[in-house]
């Protein structure tokens, strides 16, 4: 065993020991600073964000680390850097909220900090148990944010009940994760995929362990059926954390799933690939039908993703090499609108309260109307109406589908964004063409209005942008599937 | 210069109808009537030219369709046909141009009239110089759309919109006809060019066509066809009914398109096609047919009609009547002779009313009129000439070519040409009792409007009335100084290659042997139902009321217009009303609606609904939906994916 | 031989047996109680297993701070089980139906349950033969450098739990006297001692 007596090699996980150190040391500065206020560490956050991306990007090629429980390969920088983003927005997003309710903590950014950083663990994750140290370092950080205003009974109902379900999950996905170890003899990828390659070693318990292993990722991406914690999570959580829930996480937890799916289980595709079709129209008509009939934003906002991300299964489910890549530019377009729609909602405000009713935007065209035009193009996007950023994520997957003879989960893909689209334009509807009862706040913080812009011209201007994006995602899907 | 004649009205309704908000209304009857006077100037020439002189070619503007063998340049022919019809449609059009500068004063969007008309213009003039079917047919439509803009002018009347749809609706059927007309000429000769159908007519007669499952002969279907489209433009019997209601547009209009031209351009159109329809004698005896009973018919009814215009306009559609049973017969330079005379003398007719309802602020019912001739002596004049010629006078207008079409009906030696004649000579005793009836009610006897409007009784100014005495110039020499020309011995060389007349059928050159009697019988009734309406309206004022009284149920059905408008409203417009309403309730609200949007719609609320409700928001309840997800995608697999 | 294994049955009886008193215990205190004795059962696994090191940890670390700190709070929260049972009944057929499906598949599974080839090689591999190196030295390899990054993720995940704990209950209360070292020591005597002169018969 001269392994156990050697260090092991380090360097590709540089940026996930920074964001690590970078955590504990914000906790330090944040204990000993004893002030409450948020802004210093939450940009010295961003800042580690920042640092870590550049460490990210700053690698290239395929390595693995700690004795190949760790990889980092150009998928895992592609949805690296898209979380980075998603988070360092979503801590810029939540300044003016906490200063206006005046709860502002300094655990607030190092929970984040640690959850981003379970996140890259995922991405980078080439073992089940790495993977699920990833999984669960974000989760938790998560359960814990979304029960951060601990006086509101919403945001700790949130909490609990995003946890229980939560550590539900994540039996399940042990449990996968212990019938596959016990049918497959070994927990890292690399072996798990000589194992399904070698003739004769798949067997009925493996593939039922992938099932619960399935399972527990597909409740992390909120996809149907074990979408059920979304709504109210959203709903209750406060509104910066549902902002962050509805992008970085879901873009780990979903390039986790291709990685899993395609990098161990890649020879399995027969096996997961029904159970992800089924999974992925559930999600995609769910999300579409229930969204009809929601009054709260918040709430639309979750149906919205189930069905972002029962799309982005579309790809997926493909398995193929054009389905990863449709994917990375789903996910890509995904983060910004989202970003900017939380933004928006966050700059909803009357008499200084929140409000996150469809109703209060009535009017927003004439009170607001470069916030209406700005989440006119967000809508749009999500519907997937052309050249906006949302189109080209369904483009790409749904071709993906149809080259992959998919054609009835394209099919049913197509139509549920119709369905879709319909409350996409009643928001829309609402802004431009209701009258207001009570205008909203004029005033809008310098912050969200800067992210407003920034995601509105991004989505606005993703045609542009769409050839390097393309380029950088096929190179992912490569790197994962080999050439 | 052959250009300019069309294109000139085109220009002048462009710079109207566009610029009518910068020119002013001044300048928009400026633009159009001279515009119409410099093409009317050069019609003029063109007809020396062409007609006298004796030239017939083609002027090509530009290839227009071409795909596959099928090719429509849009070119000018010029024949003699082409060049009588531009002179009859420039000279009236500039008239009525010219008097609505006077009529249409008090009105509030004159640019938009005057482009309509130079619109209208434009159109028919495309028609007339078609140089192949679809080129005729695009200035067949132009003259349609610009009729219903016209009647519908004063779009505020229910009664003028509605007018205005039914003529559109009517035309539409006829329409129908004349393009299925079109596809056969082109499935039968592969061209749609004038020319080359002409030429090969003759090789064509006899084949058969495949048409609704019938065999038949291929030329006699295709006569029909165009037939119908024709009837349907100058409202022969059948479809008729628009044109009365049509008189609900401004009176010059009236004047210029339903008298003068557009409703002559079935006329024109039979004349054009004479190489066809003479291959075809079965399509010829149809046209005879309904042209009688259509002069017949409408001289009836005429006789009964309250409306000033409604008389008019069926005497319009009685002299229609003559024209086609002429073409009927193979006398299409009679038919044509008296598409010239009528245009000038029922454009006089109809201008001359519009001056009396202009005098009687818009009064148009003749019960109210009466004893004004005394006060509007120019218009009396001018009523008389016209009607001295509609009656078949010697010496005006309408006595040369109408006495021409019933010698040539009755010279025809057919059946057809027999029925034709003596309904002829019908209508004609009618034509001239209506006439006169029309004019002792309108302008003899007591007054019998209120005292304020007798007052204000006026000639009109003298912009209208110049018009009048243009038209009623050729209302009196048109007829004598043509008479050579179209339907006498110099017929041949004048029209030569543009009518085409078998020499067993022509009836025009038996018109010259027939006997006396048949010379002398249209002057005669004429000169009868003029004695009888003196008798009845001027020295024996109770005597129709008594008539009436007697003969209640005929007073009714001629009144009545022979119920063809309750018939067809029963016929055909409740049925379709049903028919739609049965698709609109059943077919679209019930199955497509019921299926489609509503249905969609209403399973995705429903969807959504119970969506909303699985979210009950217990844990517990949560949980067990992941659970029994989890034992669901499990089972699936172990029962299907293994 | 026979010994050992009478004694490995042993153990696992009442380990399986201490478990499923565990969870249907109605007194709160004896599911703890039993509790414990399932960890002393399994550490006597450990040791048939040779693993003594694991064995005492378990012993240490589970029953002497976990378990007990686990009694602690159970007494001290005082929760009524019966009155959280409620409602049970009305979820049992659905929950046994899913239940009992789940168990055939899982049956089904594993009787299916065949071991891919060279499988007892790769794992034979991970654990050092006792005779080489000590139980706690192996231990001690795979943790700090085998799965290094394993174990530092689990310290930070505990970091986090720790946070979170603190984030969600940690609030300062007001009108609670809290120790300053730092206004103790500064404190002088003039501060505190007042000298006063008392008249006699006078009072302060």
């Amino acid at each position: 065993m001269n392994a156990v007596t050697s260090l092991p090699e380090m360097a590709p996980a540089t940026a996930e020991i920074f964001l690590a150190v970078a955590g504990i040391a914000l906790l330090m500065f944040g204990v000993f600073r004893g002030s409450n206020s948020l802004r210093t560490p939450g940009w010295l956050a961003v800042l580690a964000f920042l640092v870590a991306g550049i460490l990210v990007v700053a690698r290239t090629g395929t390595d693995d680390a700690f004795f190949g429980l760790f990889i980092t390969d150009a998928f895992a920088r592609f949805a690296k850097v898209l979380i980075l983003l998603g988070s360092a927005f979503s801590i810029v997003l939540s300044f003016g909220y906490f200063e206006r309710e005046r709860k502002g903590r300094f655990e607030y950014p190092v929970l984040i900090v640690f959850a981003t950083l379970g996140m890259l663990m995922m991405v980078s994750a080439n073992d089940l148990i790495a993977l699920y140290m990833g999984l669960e370092m974000q989760s938790l950080a998560l359960y814990v944010l979304a029960s951060i205003r601990r006086d509101s009974l919403r945001s700790t109902e949130a909490g609990l009940k995003y946890f229980v379900l939560g550590a539900l999950s994540s039996g399940m996905l042990l449990y996968g994760c212990s019938l596959i170890y016990g049918f497959a003899g070994t927990t890292s990828f690399a072996g798990l995929a000589s194992v399904f390659s070698a003739e004769g070693g798949t067997s009925v318990g493996l593939v039922v362990g992938l099932v619960f292993l399935i399972c527990g990722l597909a409740f992390k991406i909120s996809a149907v059926p074990f979408h059920m914690w979304t709504p109210d999570v959203y709903e209750g959580a406060p509104t910066p954390v549902t902002a962050l829930f509805a992008v970085a996480p879901k873009v780990a937890a979903l390039a986790l799933f291709v990685r899993v799916l395609s990098g161990p289980f890649g020879d399995l595709l027969d096996s997961w690939q029904q159970i992800l079709v089924f999974v992925s129209i559930a999600s995609m008509v769910l999300g579409a039908f229930a969204a009809m009939v929601q009054t709260n934003i918040k709430r639309l906002m979750a149906y919205s993703s189930i069905g972002h991300m029962g799309y982005a299964l579309v790809g997926l489910a493909a398995g193929n090499e054009a389905g990863i890549t449709g994917v990375m530019i789903y996910l890509s377009s995904y983060i910004f609108m989202n970003i900017g729609t939380f933004a928006i909602i966050l700059g909803m405000r009357r008499d200084g309260r929140l409000v996150e009713n469809l109703s209060d935007l009535s009017g927003l065209s004439k009170s607001h109307p470069m916030m209406a035009f700005a989440l006119m193009v967000f809508m749009f996007s999500m519907a997937g109406i052309p050249p906006l950023a949302g189109f080209f994520g369904k483009w790409y997957v749904f071709m993906a589908a149809v080259q992959a003879g998919l054609f009835g989960l394209a099919v049913v893909g197509v139509l549920a964004s119709v369905v879709g689209a319909f409350y996409y334009l009643r928001i829309i509807k609402i802004m431009y063409f209701d009258e207001a009862t009570q205008p909203l706040d004029a005033r809008v913080g310098g912050d969200l209005r800067a992210i407003i812009f920034g995601s509105a011209v991004i989505t606005l201007l993703f045609l542009i942008a769409i050839s390097p994006i393309y380029d950088k995602a096929q190179q992912a899907a490569i790197s994962l599937l080999g050439a | 210069m052959y250009s300019a004649i069309v294109f000139l009205p085109l220009v002048g309704a462009l710079i109207a109808g566009f610029g009518g908000r910068v020119i002013g209304d001044r300048g928009a009857q400026i633009v159009t009537c001279g515009a119409m006077i410099v093409s009317s100037v050069l019609a003029l020439v063109a007809f020396w030219e062409v007609a006298i002189g004796g030239r017939t070619f083609t002027v090509d503007v530009l290839t227009w369709i071409a795909s596959g063998s099928f090719e429509a340049n849009w070119a000018l022919r010029w024949d003699t046909l082409t060049a009588v019809m531009v002179l009859v449609v420039t000279v009236v059009s500039t008239m009525v141009h010219v008097y609505s500068v006077g009529y249409m004063s008090h009105d509030a969007s004159i640019p938009r009239f005057m482009a309509y008309l130079s619109i209208f213009t434009f159109a028919m003039l495309m028609l007339v110089t078609a140089d192949n079917l679809v080129q005729l047919f695009f200035g067949w439509e132009g003259v349609g759309v610009a009729s219903y803009l016209l009647i519908g002018f004063w779009f505020h009347k229910p009664s003028a919109n509605a007018a205005a749809i039914k003529a559109f609706v009517v035309n539409r059927v006829g329409d129908f006809g004349f393009a299925l007309g079109i596809f056969g000429c082109f499935m039968l000769f592969d061209t749609v060019s004038l020319d080359v159908i002409f030429a090969a007519a003759p090789e064509k007669a006899g084949t058969t066509l495949n048409f609704l499952g019938m065999q038949g002969d291929a030329l006699t279907i295709i006569a029909i066809l165009l037939f119908i489209g024709a009837m349907g433009k100058s409202a022969q019997l059948g479809l008729h009914t628009w044109l009365p209601d049509a008189m609900e547009g401004p009176t010059p209009v009236s004047a210029l398109i339903h008298a003068a031209t557009m409703v002559t351009a079935g006329v024109f159109l039979v004349a054009r096609m004479s190489p066809l329809f003479e291959y075809a004698p079965i399509a010829l005896q149809v046209v005879t047919i309904v042209g009688a009973a259509t002069a017949f018919f409408a001289a009836t009814v005429g006789m009964c009609q309250n409306d000033i215009k409604r008389v008019i306009a069926y005497s319009t559609c009685s002299q229609l009547g003559y024209m086609f049973f002429a073409l009927g017969v193979s006398a299409y330079p009679a038919a044509i002779f008296h598409l010239m005379t009528h245009a000038f003398f029922k454009a006089l007719l109809f201008l001359s009313a519009g001056s009396v309802i202009h005098a009687l602020s818009d009064e148009q019912d003749m019960r109210n009129m009466g004893g004004i001739w005394k006060k509007i002596p120019f218009t009396y004049a001018m009523m008389w000439i016209g009607s001295l010629a509609l009656a078949g006078v010697p010496l005006f207008a309408g006595f040369y070519s109408k006495d021409m079409i019933l010698e040539s009906a009755y010279g025809s030696h057919t059946g057809v040409g027999q029925f034709a004649f003596w309904m002829g000579i019908a209508a004609a005793l009618m034509t001239a009792f209506y006439s006169w009836r029309l004019i002792i009610m309108t302008f003899h006897g007591t007054p019998r409007m209120s005292d304020e409007v007798l007052h204000h009784v006026h000639e009109s100014p003298k912009v209208m009335l110049i018009p009048l005495a243009f038209l009623a110039a050729g209302a009196v020499l048109s007829g004598w100084a043509g008479y050579e020309w179209f339907v006498g011995e110099g017929m041949a060389e004048f029209w030569r290659e543009s009518i085409k007349i078998l020499p067993d059928n022509n009836s025009i050159a038996a018109a010259h042997h027939v006997p006396f009697w048949v010379k002398a019988a249209p002057l005669v009734v004429g000169v009868i139902g003029i004695g009888l309406a003196y008798l009845m309206y001027m020295f024996r004022p109770h005597l129709p009321g008594l008539l009436a009284a007697r003969f209640r149920p005929i007073y009714l059905f001629l009144l009545n217009k022979w119920y063809f408008d309750e018939l067809y409203d029963w016929l055909f417009v409740k049925r379709s009303w049903q028919v739609g309403v049965a698709f609109w309730q059943g077919g679209d609200r019930a199955i497509i609606d019921g299926f489609g949007p509503d249905g969609v719609s209403a399973v995705a609320r429903n969807l959504a609904a119970r969506a909303g409700r699985l979210q009950t928001g217990y844990v517990y309840h949560y949980a067990f939906s992941m659970l029994i997800g989890v034992v669901a995608l499990v089972s699936w697999y172990l029962a299907f994916g293994g | 031989m026979v010994v050992q294994a009478l004694v490995f049955y042993l153990f696992a009886a009442v380990a399986v047996a201490s478990g499923a008193m565990v969870i249907t215990s109605r007194n709160p205190v004896h599911s703890v109680l039993f509790l414990i004795l399932a960890f002393f059962n399994a550490a006597g696994l450990f040791v048939l297993m040779g693993a003594e090191f694991l064995a005492m940890i378990l012993v240490v670390v589970y029953v002497g701070a976990v378990a007990v700190l686990f009694l602690f709070v159970v007494m001290m929260l005082d929760i009524n089980f019966v009155e959280l049972r409620q409602g049970f009944i009305r979820y049992v057929p659905v929950g046994a139906a899913i239940g009992l499906v789940l168990l055939a598949e899982l049956l089904l599974i594993t009787g299916a349950w065949t071991v891919a080839p060279g499988i007892p090689n790769a794992m034979g591999a991970v654990i050092p033969p006792a005779a080489d190196v000590t139980n706690t030295h192996a231990l001690g390899g795979l943790l700090y450098t085998r799965y290094v990054y394993l174990f530092q993720a689990a310290g930070l995940i505990l970091l986090i739990a720790m946070i979170g704990a603190i984030v969600l209950t940690l609030r300062s209360r007001e009108g609670v006297r809290r120790q300053s070292i730092l206004v103790q020591n500064a404190r002088r005597r003039e501060d505190a001692v007042e000298v006063m002169k008392v008249t006699r018969g006078g009072g302060v």
